[in-house]
């Protein structure tokens, strides 16, 4: 249970750190959003990851939180990843 | 110097990168596949029942088994099934005389304590030690092999970070179809998404063979080895045997003893000295559940009373104790499954960047050859090495599994021809890499993988009865899970040389609205 929302926490706070970006931001949505817009999904994004790191650790004990966090920045990372690689796709089907 | 910091870092950064870097890859392969020893280990030994809670009847068996057959014996020992799987309840004694490491062994099963005619594998255990002893080659050579392909890993690693330079904005690129520009976002996506794990996992491997790399902090402070193993670690008490016979107390007594002096915790191996000596001395060695708990000391008990021997405790120290934390994050023993596959998958990660960064040195130079047709030898050698090891290796150990369930049970040096058949797959693939077109030898090589890799859960279903067909219904989760693993790499693999076959190469891009990628390579 830790584990998934670990999981869920790092992939939402990637997605939230990718949208935060103005090139992704023309890629998913067309148009840019305005800098303070970026600004706060760039700091919730980085707050969703250490929200993640503070429940893996009270839960699994730091040790072994950190190194389960560690593994699963990686994963929501390329969870984060493969959507933005696949996102036309993905648009393709949102919009049908 | 008039190169700037990140010119330099660049031509490190590729010639670190390449010349180790078959080795690199092979340690990646090996070492990923490590994370699954016991589980690997417990698929080859089909023979074996997916219980490993001992009872104390299995526990009477041994015992019986013990002073039946190896009665006279100088030593007896008894291994523990690891909770992982992979390992039935071990038996092995020594006879006066033989040689050090000539036991006689047999295998019980834990819950009924029957012995089981497993067949002669070298297992998971095999694929873990290849990825630092290698094979073939002594021992001390392949560490020192390994030592100085790790220091260049590091190297690597951090002098791709500093070429990398866009290492934040282009965090989510993945741009396919490009050419070189492509190889280089998987190679940086691969790299840069599992940085924590790549700095983790070479910096603590160099810390696992630290006695290799710099033996002089002993030879320094010690006359010998031996005698900073003395002073460090717990050490037995030294005892002769007395020549009266006495009975050796049974080994459900030495557990119950374990179990009150270190307060619950369980034996993984259990050594007995001189049995039915008056003298017997036997040594328990704690297992250790999870990485909270602290380290128990080995127990020595009187062989004959099942009263504990007093005994040197190891010596605490921070070095130790970091060393041990290094050591521990490395070889993963306390992770839980989830995180297991963590490990594996971060592996795999670290698999794909080696083997991207090779493929990488000759997409560069590709374009750049004065004939595309003929080029130069260095080229030549790399890109044919690559496909003999990065298509060769995963061949082998494909091979390794087949091998397992295709060899006769009696055989001779069963387990060394499986070994042989992983070396005889792969050496098979660098003569095919060298003698094909090289786009031909990809596509063939990548496509042989995908066929051995998706006729091992076949094999594996028409030679036990624990296939697919039944480890899922009957929840044999380390069978399923293992002929699934093999399924899905069958599918990299295929769609890996689907995508190879039907790539057709970029005429020369034109080189008019950028100037060429020059980062990370």
């Amino acid at each position: 249970m830790i584990h998934l929302i670990t999981a869920l926490l790092s992939l939402a706070g990637f997605a939230l750190l990718l949208m935060a970006m103005p090139r992704h931001q023309q890629d998913w949505l067309r148009r840019k959003l305005p800098p303070g817009t970026s600004r706060l999904l760039k700091l919730g994004g980085l707050a969703l990851l250490a929200a993640g790191f503070a429940l893996a650790g009270q839960g699994l004990g730091w040790g072994y939180g950190t190194v389960a966090w560690c593994g699963w920045l990686s994963a929501g990372a390329a969870i984060t990843l493969t959507a933005q690689t696949n996102r036309e796709r993905i648009l393709a089907r949102w919009r049908r | 110097m008039k190169q700037g910091l990140r010119q330099s870092m660049a031509w490190l950064h590729t010639w670190v990168g390449l010349v180790p870097g078959w080795v690199l890859y092979v340690i990646f392969v090996f070492g990923t596949a490590a994370f699954f020893q016991n589980e690997i280990d417990a698929w080859m030994r089909p023979e074996l029942s997916s219980g490993t809670q001992v009872t104390p009847r299995a526990l009477a068996s041994a015992d019986a088994a013990l002073r039946a057959r190896g009665a006279g014996a100088e030593s007896w020992s008894v291994s523990m099934p690891s909770p992982r799987g992979g390992s039935g309840l071990s038996l092995s004694w020594r006879m006066p005389g033989a040689d050090r490491h000539d036991r006689t062994s047999l295998v019980l099963d834990p819950e009924t304590g029957q012995e089981i005619q497993l067949r002669e594998t070298k297992g998971g255990f095999f694929l873990y030690r290849f990825h630092f002893d290698l094979h073939y080659m002594p021992v001390s050579w392949a560490r020192y092999l390994v030592c100085v392909a790790a220091l260049a890993m590091l190297v690597a690693i951090l002098s791709g970070v500093v070429t990398h330079k866009k290492i934040f904005t282009d965090f989510f690129m993945m741009r396919f179809g490009k050419g070189q520009r492509s190889w280089l976002d998987a190679h940086n996506a691969t790299a840069v998404l599992v940085l924590p794990f790549h700095l983790m996992i070479t910096y603590t491997g160099l810390a696992t063979l630290l006695f290799t790399l710099m033996p002089w902090a002993i030879s320094a402070n010690f006359p010998d080895r031996q005698e900073f193993y003395r002073s460090v670690f717990a050490s037995s008490p030294e005892r002769e045997a007395s020549g009266m016979p006495a009975a050796t107390v049974p080994l459900a007594q030495m557990v119950a003893a374990a179990g009150r002096e270190w307060r619950g915790g369980v034996p993984s191996y259990v050594g007995i000295d001189n049995p039915g000596d008056a003298a017997a001395t036997a040594s328990l060695y704690a297992r250790r559940e999870d990485w909270k708990d602290d380290r128990l000391d080995t127990l020595y008990l009187d062989g004959a009373s099942g009263t504990v021997l007093p005994s040197t405790r190891a010596a605490p120290g921070g070095a130790t104790a970091t060393h041990r934390v290094m050591v521990d994050l490395h070889t993963a023993w306390f992770a839980g499954y989830g995180l297991r596959w963590l490990y594996f998958l971060s592996g795999l990660g670290g698999t794909a960047m080696a083997a991207t960064g090779l493929c990488l040195w000759c997409v560069k130079r590709r374009a750049k050859l004065p004939d595309p047709a003929r080029p130069h030898f260095g080229f030549r050698l790399v890109e044919r090495l690559n496909i003999g090891f990065i298509a060769g290796a995963p061949l082998g150990i494909a091979a390794y599994f087949i091998a397992n369930r295709l060899l006769p049970q009696a055989m001779a040096h069963r387990a060394d021809w499986e070994v042989n058949a992983l070396f005889i797959a792969w050496g098979g693939s660098l003569v095919w890499a060298f003698s094909r077109p090289a786009k031909r030898a990809w596509v063939e090589t990548l496509a042989a993988c995908a066929a051995l890799f998706a006729a091992v859960p076949l094999l594996n279903q028409m030679t036990t009865a624990r296939g697919l067909l039944q480890s899922l219904p009957s929840a044999d989760w380390t069978f399923a899970a293992f002929d699934l693993t093999m399924l899905a790499l069958a599918a990299g693999f295929a769609f890996t040389a689907r995508k190879v076959a039907s790539h057709k190469p970029r005429p020369a891009p034109a080189r008019k609205q950028r100037p060429p990628v020059e980062d990370a390579a």
